[in-house]
C-alpha cells in the first residue's frame, strides 16, 4: 500500500454495530458509529468508560469474542470491507497493516517469552524473514523506541522491565511491521505521569517517521489535546460529536462535550465547586428513549424524547443534538425533521 | 497557536465527571446470607445435589427404622431366587438378607462415619489453623512443620495401619483414624484465611476497641474463615465415605454382620458370576453419595465466595 | 538454584525425622508386642525372651528408635538396613526392592497414559468451551472422578476378565512367562485402566481450568492482534503458560508413583509395593510396614521439591 499524505481516507467506519448477547440482556456496545481516519492523521476517540470506544477498536481489528458480535455496518480499509474479508486475509492485515497497542503493558505481554522473541514473532509472521534476521530487526525496533542496551533487553522477560519500558516494547512490537494505522487503546492510562509524557513524545516521533495514522482512544482530554488532529466524542455506543481538535475544544456543540471540557479544573481560575455533569452513564440494558444524554443534559427539551439527528453544525463539524448550530432550540424551518419530531415528542409525553 | 492556552495538560485531568446517584439505579439491599442462598440456588447442580443428599440422609435414617431387622436378619427360606417385591425391591442375598435394607443400613453407617470424621477434621483443623494463623511467629512455624509431616505420610496407608492395629471393625477407631489423618488440609485453609484476616481493617478496629485475642478469634475471624472449611468439609465427606468403604472392602473396616457399603462389595465380588447385579447396588450408592457431596461442595464454594471460582 | 535446593534439603531433614518418629511410634505403640504372634503353647518363654532380645525390643524406645533410624539410611549398601520380615524372615529391603519395578510399571504406565489423554482433552474443552463436546466431556469427568478405585477395578475385572475372558484375572505374568513383555502388557491393561480413568478425569479438569484461565489473559488478545494463526496462539502462547501448573502437578504426583496404587494392586493381586504393604499390615509384619511408610513419606518430600524446582524451570518469573 502506498502511503499517502494527501488527506485521503485511510479507514472508514460506517454505521458499525457491535452487540453483546449477555446473560442479562442485549448490550448494544456500539450502535451506529461512523467516522473516518485520514491518511497520516491522528484521530482521538474520547469518552467515558463503557461508551464503546474500545469495542469500536476491537471491531476494526475483528477481535470481538463471544458473546459479542459485529452485527452490521462496514469498515472500509484498502478498498475492502474488513467485516467481510475471510479470516486468513484479516490475519494478514492484523499486526501488519493495522496494529494495536493496549492499556496494560504488564498483562499484555506473554510472561514466558522474551521481549525480543515476541517482537521477532511479529516480524517473521508478516515480514517473511525469520531466525536471525527477525531477531536483528527486533533489536533495531527496541532501539528505535528508545530502550537503551537493546540487545541485552531483547533477551529479558517482560517482568524484568518497568511499566514504561514494557509499553515501549509493545509499541516496538506493533510498529515492527510498519503498519499504516496504529490503534492505541489507552496507551498511557496505566503509566506514571512522567512516563506518560515520554511515551507520547515517542509516539509523536514515530508517527512522523513512519507517516502513520493513529486511532488514539482515551478518556484523557489532555492526551487528545497533545496528540490528535481530529476528535470523535462517544457516548453510550454512539458518536455524539466529531470535528478537528481545535473546533471541538474551542467551539464544542454537544452539551456532553461542553460538560466534559467544563468539568476540568484550570489553573488560575477560582470556583467554589467543581463543574460536574449530573447523573451517571445509562445502564446499557435500560437505555432511555430518544437522546441518550437527555437525563443528564442541562439543555434538555421535550423534543429530546425523539432521537436527534447527527447534523452538520458547521463544515466538517457534526453533532448529535437537536440544538441549532447557534445553540438554540430547533425550529421547524431550520433543522430537518423537527416538525415530525415535535409531533412524536408530544405524543410520547401524552402517553407518560 | 491557540492551542496552548487554557487547554489541559495530559494526564492531569480526565473526562470523568462526578456522579449523583440516580434513584432509578438503586438496588434493594440484601443480607449476606440471602445473597449466599440466592447464589447457591442459581447453581442448578448444587441444588439437585442438596436435594439428593437430603434424600440419602433421610432414607438412611428412616428406612432402617421402618425395616426393623430387615437387612440384618438372615433367613433360610428366602434367597436370591426369590422375586423382587415392594418389601424387598432388590431381592435377597445368599443368606436371606434383604438387600435393599442392608444397603440402607450400610448407607447409614457410611454417612455416620463420614459425618463424624469430618467433624473431627473440621474441629481439629480449625483449632490448629487458627492458632497458627493468628499467633504467627515460631508457633506458626512449628505447627506448619507438624502439618507438613502429617501430610507427607501416605494417608490411606496410615488409616489402614491405625485401624488394623488399634482395632478393626471398630466404628470409633475408623472415625478417629480418618479424622486424625485428614485434618491438615482444613488447617492450612484456616491458617491462610487467618493470615489474611489478621491484617484486615475490621480486625484492627476490634483490637483498637480493646477486644481480647480470644474474642477477636472466636467472634470475628472464625466466622470468616469458616467458609473454606465448610466447603472442604463437604468435599471431605465424600472422601471419608470412600475411605471407609475401601477399608471395609479390604477387610479392615466393618465386617459382617455389620453392614457397610464396602463389605457389601466384598460379598458381591465373591458372587459376581451368579449375581452380576449385586456389585452395582453398593457401587451406585457410593457414587451417588460422592457426586452429591462434590456438587454440594462446589455449590457452597461458589455461593460463599464467588471470587474463588475459576471460570467453569 | 543450587543453593535453593540445598536449603530445601536441609529444611527437609526435620520433616524426615518427624515422619520417622511418627511411623516408629505408630508401629511400636500399638497394643501388643511384635512377638505376640510367636506365643504359641509350643514356644517356650525363653525362646520368646531370646526373640525379644534379638529384635532389641527390651531396650527403651528412644534407643530402639535411634538404632533403627541410623540403620535405615544405610540401605543403598546394606540389605539388612531395614530389618527382616516377620512373615518370612527375608531382608525387608530385598522384598521391597523386588516389588518396586512392578509398581513402577503400573503407576508409570498410568501416568503416561493419563498425561497423553488429559492434556489434549483439557485443551479441547477449553478451546471449545460451552460447546456440546465440552459439556459431554465434563459429565464424564465428573462421573469418572467420583468412581471409587476399588469399585471400578472390581467392575472391570468382573466384566472383562470373568465374564468376557478378555484379560487375565490377576497377577503380573502368566505362569512361565516371566520377562515376556507382551504378556506383561496384557496383564497391565485392566489395572492401568482403573487408575487412568479416574486420574484422567481429574487431570483434564485441571488442564481445562488452567487453559481457560490462560485464554482469558490480555497477552492472548495481543497475540491475536499480531495476526497470528489461532493454532499458534493456542499451542504456542497459551499452552506454554497453561502447562505451568501441570508441571507442578507432575512433580507432586511423583510420590504416588510408589505408594498410590495400594488398593488397585490388592484388587488385581498385582505384586507391587502397595499390596505388600497391605499384606504386611494384615500380617503384623512391622518391619515391612515401617519401611513402606518411610518410603512413602520420603517420596512425598522429594516430590514436593521436584515440583518446586520444575516450577522454577518452567516459569521465568520465578527465581529462587
Amino acid at each position: 500500500m502506498v502511503r499517502k499524505d494527501d488527506g485521503g481516507t485511510l479507514l472508514e467506519i460506517s454505521d458499525l454495530r457491535t452487540h453483546f448477547a449477555t446473560a442479562d440482556g442485549l448490550v448494544k456496545a456500539v450502535d451506529g458509529v461512523s467516522f473516518s481516519i485520514r491518511n497520516g492523521a491522528t484521530l482521538g476517540v474520547v469518552g467515558e468508560s463503557g461508551c464503546g470506544k474500545s469495542v469500536t477498536a476491537l471491531s476494526v481489528m475483528r477481535l470481538i469474542e463471544r458473546p459479542g458480535r459485529i452485527v452490521g455496518g462496514a469498515i472500509t480499509f484498502g478498498g475492502q470491507n474488513l467485516i467481510e474479508v475471510p479470516d486468513d486475509e484479516m490475519r494478514e492485515i492484523r499486526g501488519n497493516s493495522i496494529s494495536m497497542i493496549f492499556q496494560e503493558p504488564m498483562t499484555s505481554l506473554n510472561p514466558v517469552f522474551t521481549c525480543g522473541n515476541q517482537i521477532a514473532e511479529a516480524v517473521s509472521i508478516h515480514g517473511g524473514v525469520s531466525g536471525n534476521e527477525a531477531r536483528k530487526r527486533a533489536i533495531e525496533m527496541l532501539a528505535q523506541v528508545g530502550i537503551p542496551d537493546a540487545a541485552r533487553r531483547a533477551e529479558e522477560y517482560p517482568h524484568q522491565l518497568s511499566g514504561g519500558m514494557r509499553q515501549r516494547v509493545m509499541i516496538a512490537m506493533a510498529l515492527s511491521t510498519n503498519p499504516e494505522l496504529l490503534i492505541a487503546d489507552e496507551p498511557t492510562t496505566a503509566l506514571d505521569v512522567t512516563i506518560q509524557a515520554q511515551i507520547l513524545e515517542l509516539m509523536k516521533a514515530l508517527r512522523e517517521r513512519n507517516r502513520m495514522s493513529i486511532m488514539l482512544i482515551t478518556h484523557d482530554l489532555g492526551v487528545i489535546a497533545e496528540m490528535a488532529d481530529d476528535v470523535v466524542v462517544m457516548y453510550a455506543g454512539k458518536v455524539v460529536e466529531q470535528s478537528d481538535v481545535n473546533t471541538v475544544y474551542e467551539h464544542p456543540h454537544h452539551p456532553y462535550t461542553s460538560g466534559l471540557l467544563a468539568s476540568i479544573p484550570r489553573l488560575g481560575e477560582k470556583h467554589e465547586r467543581l463543574e460536574v455533569i449530573k447523573g451517571v452513564v445509562p445502564n446499557p440494558l435500560n437505555l432511555p428513549v430518544g437522546c441518550l444524554f437527555k437525563r443528564r443534559c442541562p439543555r434538555a427539551m421535550p423534543i429530546c424524547d425523539v432521537a436527534p439527528p447527527f447534523q452538520e453544525v458547521a463544515p466538517g463539524h457534526l453533532s448529535r443534538c437537536w440544538l441549532t448550530p447557534a445553540g438554540g432550540p430547533p425550529s421547524v424551518g431550520e433543522t430537518p425533521g423537527t416538525e415530525a419530531a415535535l409531533g412524536a415528542a408530544a405524543a410520547l409525553s401524552v402517553e407518560s | 497557536m491557540t492551542r496552548s492556552e487554557g487547554l489541559p495538560v495530559p494526564g492531569a485531568h480526565t473526562a470523568q465527571p462526578a456522579a449523583e446517584i440516580d434513584e432509578v439505579d438503586l438496588v434493594p439491599v440484601r443480607t449476606y446470607w440471602q445473597l449466599v442462598r440466592k447464589r447457591f440456588l442459581q447453581h442448578r447442580m448444587a441444588t439437585i445435589a442438596l436435594v439428593l443428599m437430603l434424600l440419602l440422609i433421610t432414607a438412611s435414617i428412616v428406612l432402617p427404622l421402618i425395616g426393623g431387622d430387615a437387612g440384618a436378619k438372615t433367613s433360610l427360606t428366602q434367597g436370591p431366587k426369590d422375586p423382587v417385591s415392594l418389601a424387598a425391591p432388590l431381592g435377597f442375598d445368599n443368606i436371606g438378607i434383604n438387600i435393599f435394607f442392608r444397603l440402607m443400613r450400610g448407607l447409614q453407617t457410611s454417612l455416620t462415619i463420614g459425618f463424624f470424621a469430618v467433624l473431627i477434621i473440621a474441629g481439629l483443623g480449625t483449632t490448629v489453623g487458627s492458632i497458627a494463623g493468628y499467633a504467627g511467629g515460631w508457633v506458626d512455624n512449628v505447627l506448619m512443620r507438624v502439618i507438613d509431616i502429617v501430610l507427607s505420610l501416605p494417608t490411606f496407608f496410615l488409616v489402614l495401619m491405625f485401624v488394623a492395629f488399634m482395632g478393626s471393625g471398630n466404628v470409633f477407631v475408623i472415625i478417629f483414624a480418618i479424622g486424625l489423618t485428614g485434618w491438615t488440609t482444613a488447617a492450612r485453609l484456616v491458617r491462610a484465611e487467618f493470615l489474611r484476616l489478621r491484617e484486615s481493617d475490621f480486625v484492627q478496629a476490634a483490637k483498637a476497641l480493646g477486644a481480647s485475642d480470644r474474642r477477636i478469634i472466636v467472634r470475628h475471624m472464625i466466622p470468616s474463615a469458616l467458609a473454606p472449611v465448610v466447603v472442604a468439609s463437604t468435599l471431605g465427606i465424600a472422601d471419608s465415605v470412600v475411605t471407609e468403604a475401601a477399608l471395609s472392602f479390604l477387610g479392615f473396616g466393618l465386617r459382617p454382620p455389620e453392614a457397610s457399603l464396602g463389605n457389601m462389595l466384598t460379598g458381591a465380588n465373591e458372587y459376581f458370576y451368579r449375581q452380576p447385579l449385586w456389585i452395582w447396588y453398593p457401587g451406585i450408592t457410593l457414587i451417588l453419595v460422592v457426586l452429591a457431596a462434590s456438587f454440594l461442595g462446589d455449590g457452597l464454594r461458589d455461593a460463599l465466595d464467588p471470587r474463588q471460582r475459576i471460570e467453569a | 538454584m543450587a543453593t535453593y535446593i540445598l536449603r530445601r534439603l536441609l529444611q527437609a531433614i526435620p520433616i524426615v525425622i518427624g515422619i520417622s518418629v511418627i511411623s516408629f511410634l505408630i508401629v511400636h505403640l500399638t497394643p501388643g508386642s511384635p512377638v505376640d504372634k510367636f506365643r504359641t503353647p509350643r514356644v517356650s518363654p525363653e525362646t520368646i525372651n531370646n526373640l525379644i532380645r534379638l529384635y532389641g525390643l527390651d531396650e527403651s524406645l528412644p534407643v530402639q528408635f535411634g538404632k533403627w533410624f541410623t540403620k535405615f539410611w544405610t540401605f543403598p549398601f546394606d540389605n539388612t538396613a531395614w530389618g527382616y520380615s516377620f512373615t518370612d524372615g527375608l531382608p525387608v529391603r530385598d522384598k521391597i526392592f523386588a516389588r518396586i519395578p512392578s509398581t513402577l510399571w503400573l503407576t508409570g504406565m498410568s501416568l503416561l497414559v493419563t498425561v497423553m489423554l488429559a492434556i489434549p482433552i483439557g485443551i479441547l474443552q477449553a478451546v471449545r468451551q460451552y460447546s456440546w463436546s465440552d459439556k459431554i466431556i465434563t459429565t464424564f469427568e465428573t462421573i469418572g472422578y467420583a468412581l471409587p478405585t476399588f469399585w471400578l477395578g472390581l467392575m472391570l475385572k468382573q466384566t472383562f476378565s470373568v465374564q468376557f475372558n478378555l484379560f487375565p484375572l490377576f497377577g503380573q505374568n502368566s505362569f512361565g512367562k516371566q520377562g515376556d513383555l507382551l504378556d506383561l502388557l496384557w496383564h497391565l491393561v485392566l489395572p492401568v485402566t482403573t487408575l487412568t480413568v479416574i486420574q484422567v478425569a481429574g487431570w483434564s479438569r485441571y488442564m481445562r481450568a488452567s487453559m481457560l484461565e490462560v485464554l482469558r489473559q490480555d497477552y492472548i488478545r495481543t497475540a491475536r492482534s499480531k495476526g497470528l494463526a489461532e493454532r499458534r496462539v493456542i499451542f504456542k502462547h497459551a499452552l506454554r503458560n497453561a502447562m505451568i501448573p501441570i508441571v507442578t502437578l507432575l512433580g507432586l504426583t511423583v510420590p504416588a508413583l510408589l505408594s498410590g496404587a495400594a488398593i488397585t494392586e490388592t484388587v488385581f493381586s498385582w505384586p507391587g509395593m502397595g499390596w505388600l504393604g497391605v499384606q504386611a499390615v494384615t500380617d503384623r509384619d512391622y518391619p515391612v510396614v515401617l519401611a513402606t511408610v518411610m518410603i512413602g513419606g520420603v517420596m512425598v518430600i522429594i516430590g514436593n521439591l521436584l515440583a518446586d524446582v520444575a516450577y522454577a524451570v518452567v516459569d521465568p518469573r520465578i527465581t529462587y
